[in-house]
């Protein structure tokens, strides 16, 4: 059996053991929905309907409902695409890469990390299709053979393929989250007692039965998907970040973007994810699974991938002076003293200044503390990318065409809707799916539970 | 009549010394029911390396292909255009755009192809049924399947040799 | 004679035979009543099967899912037999002539099955280039607020009830009066003429721009009734007084392209132009040295100025500013001698003497300044008109016909003549709308639209410009010279036609019309000319112009002064239910939509106004007083308005009392109803300022020297398309050099020039060999291409385009020519203000700002704050015009980043937009370092919010849309075709002749609407075609070159014809 370190902290505490493990999470499953439960999950359906509103009045009357302009042909649409993409790859990361790396403490969170990426990638979906001036044409982007004859995409726009990074994306993330889910379903539906749930779940389970050798192909599965998935992560937002970089609008036509985006990517889903957690942890008495030290590992990433960030910012800007080129010298100087620059000081102090806290170790392992810098540094990287499309769009080469945008209450509406159905998809996950990966938890048991440890350290 | 022996252990240390002994005694372990993998059991009751590493290879491969000859159908051998000046004449001259689709779609056909075929070689699929001999399997339980009809041994011999181990439970079926 | 034939179908019938008369009974054999039917028993003995049941059902439910998917029905009429000229697909045009009593010019009008859709210049055979104002007025022809006939107190009515009210009001006692604008038809004088010898009728006549004092100055000083009509392509220095002759100043339209042949530096020489003027005008925003001065200095640098010329010098109270420039005019006015031309704007007689010195001492008089024509443009008689108000409003007038004006919107004193048109016993209009003056009128006798009627025009003595219909009258109109003639009881049963036939061939009979060569020829060519020109110069007779300085020196103003001018786009006010020309941004301000007062910035300032106008930045509303008159108005901050001077457009303020004049001449709101005020009226677009233009010695004078403004603190957002002023520096946009160092290096090879060097990038190779690597080793930016690219050159057609920026005045001639021609959608105000226009050709209009980068670095200014004060325009700025259209770039950014395709590079050298494939991502626009592309943000040619605004709305006037262009959905991208449509008719026909395409065969319709032949087009692989010599001139240069887009359009750097230090 194999051991760890004693003087590593446990990553499960209290005195558990299998069964309380599966009682953990199953338990809240079967038991009745909680009153604080009922009301979140009402407040944010309200908020996700009135954001459909929005979206079918957007559909049916026309782009123009929101602020932009013949300069800024993308704003807000934009960049709650990007935003979303970006919470949207921790979940991967964490369950893929840290798998890789053999990570433990990543078994608390994956399983409801990934379900965030699952419903990140979703709401960012929406804004490349509405944001079409005819979204019932947008199959075109896909090379169908048509009755026009001849007529294909064109491969050579970054927009294709971000096509078929998002799908990519998409549907192997959920992928991965799925066959992760299979044993666990197959878990519930073994206690599920009222005939519908053990048919549902019995359903969902696709008749997992736990045999060595599926054990051992769920395994492979699981590394050799991680595998895939890992360089898929960082190509998602690299292609994501050509959206940008390959065009020729100065701000935009920069080779360092795929891994800043990449870093920044990584920063803001940690971040949603330490959102997430600190509340379902509270809320489904999980503070014996995730706990201090899942955060303080979670605040690690954080600073890290925050100071990549802060450094790719001044390396942008010393470029743009060093280039010598009017337009891109221009395009930053405008950015921190035009008429967007309070935009810029935001995304400043946000993402370079604040997660610099986390150096201290209170900070860093203060549950309050981590929540209100979470949301702190998923505002600032809301305004990262307000602050790449709009800035660098609305003043670029021709003065003459120089413009400004004004979000409209459409634009507005749209943003938080998709925030309200965000909200909406991951209560119900958090109600009716195991929000742990149980039976990865139980092989790390012994190895980091606490009590198992104990035992160890008396030998 | 053929017997077959579901013998329950609380721990799967336990169940993995158990098994070893038994094997050792030249008896032959048909299957194990764990809630989660038992890292070291497969060697022990003879369970191969699976190939679904390969599979994916392969998979991921045919992507590639398919990416890069649909892309030259596309654009250079079927319908070239003038896009930006940029060149329409060869596969290798547009490469390097072609290159992110390119490895998208390898991805997406090996992940896929990878994941079908696990769902297909475990027979798990929507609306099959659990054959876990205890639900308690996928909780905290470990089950052991030992079969006369794998064994050489006579079922009395069988069952004496397998109390030996530090069981928890031992359900005895006759099997159809 | 009723008619007794019988005709039989055969010899049966003829005989009647028993056969055929039993066929005949059972002709209809008669049925089974019903109740015989059911009470058949038989009927119980017969079953329907469940089989057949199910056939029946299954046939009744496909029948009726088939008839449930219908295909949309499109309501089209053939022809049932072909006009003989008359081809669907083929455009037929037709020589014609425009006058609307501001603009003359012969024009041919292009119709498409039988409906005028545009109209050009008669470039062949007439005289003259349309400006913006007449190449969109075609769509006053659809406007749907036309009267569809005679109406008597606002009832529809019928001729003969008008006819009869209208002779006997003419046989009561008093004085009866036709009140015209200048009439310059001859057969319409003729019917004058009738009316007043048969029923007493006195005929009064007025503008409503006044340009008396012209004419009066002319009397006294050559004795002579006339207009100076200026020879600007004489001229070597001209030095204009407030005289906008680019834009809108008398026969503007004249004017421009006979100025431009004098400013290509390529014949080795330039005119220059000095302005003296109050307000930013478009001559001024084109004029080599450029003054400000306030409405009560005019006079005194006329009197300067002459002085100058005569040698005496006299003081005066201008500013050293103003004294030094008119310096340097005197001395170049008198290098240029007979050469020179000195004009002023003000309709002041004193100084119009004085210019008339100047010119009579320069001894220019018979070679730049000519009076050849007696009638010519703008005859009105202000006093007379004046006379007639005092008369109307004593109740002397019983009878009152009112033509071809608008006295009661444009007349100085407008309110006398409303409340003396009250007065008036029998008073009838024959407006085509029930305008300000019509809907006051007990009745219209609604006239024909000039593309509807015959018509004949004398704007010199030797020649007659014909107006013929393009089109059989919409609505139940008469010719208004008709009309005359029936009122009097003289048109003998004649039709308009016969009658002008008549008036140039007494014995004319309606056979002739087939026969008459000489006649047909002239309506082919738009006029007829009999003799040769007389040009006369008469002797200069007013040698005493003392009285003159004296008066003009003695002028002095108040805290601020007010001059009033007209806009390029809207003239005075005829034009304004014109959607296009309303959307059509000002030349200067690019402001839309709205007239406004201009300020100038240190003014703004001052007063803490608003300096910076956005789509979220309205401007400050003031209260201007004029006497005991005010109005509230938005201020815009206008570089080189005079400080101390503000100015306000004519024009505006159409239809205040909700007179039905066409749709677009109201504020719509969002909702797409239209804006009401407090009491439920509409709210007509800007405001009506010629109450505000003064009486001054029985002429009309348009400034005013004191008027008060005051801040009210209120703001009204203004729709502008340009917000950003300065060009910041950016030198690969604009390049502008003085002549003096474009001369000494007018022979250096294309991209050699100092003013126009080719822009290399430095690369890390020795390519000089000078054995460094340093700044020095450059290569050109088409040196860094990625992979080789598809070969453009001397591969097929390669269509290209070359654009002088010396040249182009900025008049947005071209900017409605392709609104027009494409069917680019209006959109109007709010959209506008929302920076949502959708031209595909836009002017981009920069002022100069006098900081700079190299400024900044020698005052240890930081570069932020550099760059902010670059934002600024100076206080008096040179300005450049740049057309601006998509640039059809051999590697354009767009066509790479669009994921369908959708805009892709022709072998001709285009970039295509293919509509039908778009889906909208608006990538290419953001990519597009020109901002060109325009998007479809709604369904304009259906949402509700430009119901009132986008013709492809409005039942009527979608019959001016151009059928070769299709009316872009929703929600794709659009922009700049290069006019494809004409390019490949132009194709057709020359395959059709078997010949290659010929240069000049082809032409865009920005370019066919450039009055001064700035923008030419043609193909580029054409060796020898125009455009291509032009692209290789060493002034040619690529917009944005370095970006190495490669475009198919060339910029000719701007030579201004100043001293080097001053460029």
């Amino acid at each position: 059996m194999q051991r760890e370190a004693a003087i590593r902290e446990p990553l499960i505490l209290g005195d558990k053991s299998y069964k309380d493990i599966t009682d953990d999470v199953v338990g809240p499953i079967q038991g009745p929905a909680p009153i604080g439960w009922k009301i979140m999950i009402t407040i944010s359906s309200i908020i996700a309907v009135y954001g459909v509103g929005c979206i079918l009045y957007l559909l049916g009357t026309g782009i123009g409902v929101w602020g932009l302009n013949k300069t800024v042909g993308w704003a807000w649409d934009i960049t709650n695409f990007v935003w979303w993409v970006g919470i949207g790859h921790a979940g991967t990361l964490i369950s893929a890469v840290l798998l890789l790396f053999r990570q433990k403490w990543r078994m608390a969170i994956n399983r409801s990390a990934e379900a965030m990426t699952i419903f990140a990638v979703i709401m960012a979906a929406i804004f490349p299709g509405i944001h079409m001036g005819r979204i019932w044409v947008s199959y075109w982007v896909l090379p169908l053979p048509n009755q026009f004859g001849s007529l294909w995409v064109n491969f050579n726009s970054p927009l294709l393929w971000d096509v078929f990074a998002i799908s990519t994306y998409f549907s192997v993330s959920l992928v991965f989250w799925y066959i992760g889910l299979i044993p666990d379903f197959a878990t519930i539906r073994d206690r599920m007692t009222k005939p519908f749930a053990k048919k549902a779940y019995g359903l969902l389970s696709f008749g997992w039965s736990g045999r060595a050798k599926h054990w051992t192909r769920f395994e492979e599965v699981s590394l050799v998907l991680a595998g895939i998935a890992t360089p898929l992560v960082f190509s998602v937002h690299s292609i994501v970040s050509m959206d940008f970089a390959t065009s020729i609008v100065p701000g935009w036509h920069t080779t360092i973007f795929p891994p800043y985006f990449v870093s920044g990517a990584v920063f803001s889903g940690f971040a949603m994810v330490q959102t997430l957690l600190l509340i379902m942890r509270k809320g489904m008495k999980l503070e014996s699974y995730i706990h201090v030290k899942h955060v303080e590992y979670m605040n690690i990433v954080i600073i890290v991938t925050g100071s990549i960030v802060g450094v790719a910012y001044l390396t942008e800007l010393f470029i743009s002076w060093y280039s010598g080129v009017e337009y891109e010298s221009y395009a930053f100087i405008n950015r921190f003293s035009g008429p967007y620059s309070w935009a810029y000081w935001i995304m400043m102090t946000c993402n370079v200044i604040s997660p610099q806290l986390f150096w201290f170790k209170k900070i860093r392992r203060s549950l309050t503390a981590t929540f209100a810098l979470s949301i702190v540094v998923n505002i600032g990287m809301w305004f990262e990318r307000y602050v790449i499309i709009v800035t660098s769009i609305h003043r670029d080469y021709d003065p003459s065409s120089w413009g400004e945008f004004y979000p409209t209450n459409i634009d507005i509406g749209v943003f938080i809707g998709t925030l309200g159905i965000f909200f909406t998809l991951f209560l119900g996950f958090a109600r009716f799916f195991p929000v742990l990966a149980l039976n990865e938890l139980k092989t790390i048991l012994k190895s980091s539970g606490e009590n198992y440890k104990k035992i160890q350290d008396k030998h | 009549m053929n017997k077959v022996f579901h013998v329950m252990y609380d721990d799967d240390d336990t169940l993995k010394t158990a098994a070893s002994q038994l094997v050792a005694k030249g008896i032959r372990v048909k299957e194990v029911f764990s809630p989660f993998p038992i890292h070291g059991i497969d060697p022990i009751i003879g369970v191969k390396r699976t190939r679904l590493g390969i599979a994916a290879f392969m998979y991921a491969s045919t992507g590639t292909a398919l990416a890069l000859l649909g892309m030259w159908y596309f654009m250079i051998s079927d319908w070239p255009m003038n896009i930006g000046g940029k060149p329409s004449f060869s596969l290798i001259e547009n490469l390097p755009a072609f290159i992110p689709v390119t490895f998208e779609f390898s991805v997406l056909c090996g992940a896929h192809g990878m994941a079908i075929t696990y769902l297909l070689r475990n027979g798990t699929l929507p609306g099959m049924p659990a054959t876990n001999p205890d639900p308690r399997t996928t909780d905290n339980m470990f089950v052991m399947e030992i079969t006369t009809e794998q064994n050489s041994l006579a079922a009395e011999a069988l069952e004496a040799a397998i109390k030996e181990t530090q069981l928890f439970e031992l359900s005895i079926k006759d099997y159809k | 004679m009723a008619n007794t034939k019988r005709y039989w179908s055969g010899l049966d019938e003829l005989h009647e035979t028993e056969a055929f008369k039993t066929i005949q009974e059972h002709e209809f054999p008669e049925t089974k009543s019903v109740d015989e039917f059911l009470s058949d028993d038989r009927i119980e003995s017969t079953h329907t099967g469940r089989r057949d049941f199910l056939k029946f059902m299954g046939f009744s439910l496909t029948a009726a899912t088939l008839a449930a998917c219908e295909t949309p029905v499109i309501k089209s009429i053939p022809y049932t037999n072909k006009p003989s000229d008359v081809t669907p697909g083929v455009a037929n045009h037709y020589a014609s002539t425009y006058y609307d009593g501001q603009d003359f010019i012969n024009v041919l009008v292009k119709t498409r099955e039988g409906r005028p859709i545009f109209v050009k210049s008669n470039g062949r055979t007439g005289i003259g280039r349309v400006n913006a104002r007449v190449n969109a007025s075609v769509m006053s022809l659809y406007d749907s607020a036309r009267l569809e006939g005679p109406t008597k107190g606002g009832e529809s009515s019928s001729w003969a009830t008008i006819d009869a009210a209208v002779k006997s009001g003419l046989e009561a006692a008093g004085r009866n009066v036709l009140l015209t604008n200048t009439i310059m038809s001859p057969s319409i004088l003729r019917s004058i003429e009738t009316l007043k010898a048969t029923s007493n009728v006195e005929h009064v006549s007025y503008d409503a721009v006044d340009y008396g004092a012209f004419r009066a100055a002319a009397v006294v000083d050559f004795g002579i009734n006339s207009l100076p009509s200026y020879q600007f392509d004489m001229a070597e220095t001209v030095v204009t007084i407030g005289a906008d002759f680019l834009g809108t100043f008398a026969d503007s339209i004249f004017y421009a392209e006979r100025w431009a042949k004098t400013r290509r530096p390529e014949n080795g020489s330039m005119s220059r132009l000095h302005a003296f003027e109050t307000n930013m005008s478009l001559t001024g925003s084109n004029a080599d040295y450029r003054t400000m001065v306030k409405p009560s200095e005019q006079g005194k640098v006329a009197a300067a100025l002459l002085s100058a010329i005569s040698g005496n010098s006299a003081t005066n109270t201008l500013s050293d500013v103003a004294n030094a420039a008119i310096q340097s005019a005197a001395t170049d006015l008198k290098k240029s001698g007979t050469k020179g031309l000195v004009l002023a704007g003000s309709n002041d007689l004193h100084t119009q003497r004085l210019v008339n010195a100047i010119n009579a001492a320069l001894g220019a008089v018979g070679t730049t300044v000519l009076f050849d024509h007696e009638k010519g443009l703008f005859q009105g008689d202000q006093a007379a008109f004046q006379q007639l108000l005092k008369d109307m409003n004593a109740g002397k007038v019983s009878t009152l016909i009112v033509s071809d004006c608008n006295p009661a919107y444009d007349a100085v004193n407008a309110e006398e003549f409303i409340a003396g048109l009250a007065k008036v016993k029998t008073s009838v209009s024959t407006a085509m709308v029930a305008d300000e003056t019509a809907s006051r009128c007990g009745m219209i006798a609604p006239n024909h639209h000039w593309l509807e009627s015959w018509s004949d025009l004398q704007i010199e003595k030797n020649r007659i410009d014909l107006v013929q219909p393009t089109i059989a009258p919409l609505f139940d109109t008469r010719a208004s010279g008709l009309s005359f003639l029936t009122w009097c009881n003289a048109d003998a049963g004649m039709d308009w036609y016969t009658y002008l036939r008549s008036t140039y061939n007494g014995s004319y009979a309606a056979e002739a019309m087939y026969t008459d060569r000489e006649w047909n020829e002239a309506v082919h060519n738009g006029h007829m000319v009999m003799g040769d020109r007389v040009t006369e110069t008469p002797a200069y007779t007013g040698a005493d112009v003392s009285a003159a300085i004296s008066n003009v020196n003695k002028r002095t103003g108040g805290s601020f002064e007010l001059a009033l001018y007209q806009k390029t786009t809207m003239g005075v006010g005829q034009h304004a239910a014109n959607p296009i020309l309303q959307e059509t941004p000002d030349p200067i301000t690019k402001v839309t939509w709205d007239n406004y007062v201009t300020m100038s910035h240190s003014d703004i300032d001052a007063m803490g106004l608003n300096g910076f106008i956005g789509q979220e930045a309205p401007a400050s509303v003031v209260n201007i007083v004029v006497g005991d008159t005010s109005m509230e108005l938005p201020v815009f901050p206008t570089p080189g308005q005079a400080p101390g001077t503000i100015g306000l457009a004519l024009g505006y303020g159409r239809g205040a009392n909700g007179e039905n004049i066409g749709k677009a001449a109201f504020q719509s709101g969002e909702s797409g109803s239209f804006d009401t005020d407090a009491e439920g009226n509409l709210i007509p677009v800007g405001a009506n300022a010629f109450g505000w233009a003064r009486l001054n010695e029985g002429l009309v004078d348009y400034t005013q020297y004191d008027v008060r403004v005051e801040a009210t603190g209120g703001t009204y957002p203004l729709a502008c398309t340009q917000i950003q002023n300065t060009f910041m520096g950016r030198e690969s946009i604009v390049k502008e050099t003085d002549f003096t160092s474009y001369f000494s290096e007018r022979d250096a090879k294309k991209g050699s020039a100092s003013w126009n060097k080719l822009i290399t990038l430095g690369v890390h190779e020795d390519v000089n060999a000078d054995g460094t690597i340093d700044a020095l080793d450059n290569k050109p930016t088409a040196a860094f291409d990625l992979w080789h690219e598809h070969a453009v050159e001397d591969v097929g057609h390669r269509w290209g385009m070359t654009i002088d920026l010396t040249t182009c005045t900025g008049c947005s001639g071209c900017v409605t020519a392709c609104h027009i021609e494409n069917n680019v959608p209006v959109v109007g105000k709010d959209e506008v203000r929302r920076h949502r226009d959708m031209h595909w050709m836009r002017i981009d209009r920069f002022f100069a700002s006098d900081y700079s980068l190299k400024k900044g670095e020698e005052e240890g200014t930081g570069v932020i704050e550099s760059y902010r004060r670059m934002e600024d325009p100076a206080l008096n700025p040179q300005t450049v015009h740049m057309p601006m259209m998509c640039q059809h770039c051999n590697h354009a950014p767009c066509e790479t980043v669009c994921p369908v395709a959708a805009t892709t590079h022709s072998n001709e050298g285009l970039n295509q937009m293919t509509y039908n494939r778009c889906i909208g991502t608006r990538y290419c626009a953001n990519n597009c370092p020109y901002k060109v592309r325009r998007f479809n943000w709604f369904n304009y040619p259906g949402y509700k919010k430009f119901g009132n605004f986008n013709p492809a709305q409005d039942s009527l006037m979608r019959m001016v849309l151009n059928p070769d262009v299709t009316v872009r959905s929703r929600g794709v991208m659009e922009k700049c075709s290069m006019c494809v449509q004409r390019i490949q008719s132009g194709k057709l026909e020359a395959k059709k002749d078997g010949t290659p395409v010929a240069d000049g065969s082809i032409v865009t319709a920005c370019a066919e609407a450039c009055p001064t032949n700035a923008i030419s087009f043609g193909d580029l692989n054409d060796k020898g075609s125009n455009v291509q010599s032009i692209s290789q001139n060493n002034r040619a240069y690529h917009a944005l070159e370095e970006i190495g887009v490669k475009p198919n359009i060339f910029y000719m750097t701007k030579v201004r014809n100043v001293e080097p230090t001053q460029a």
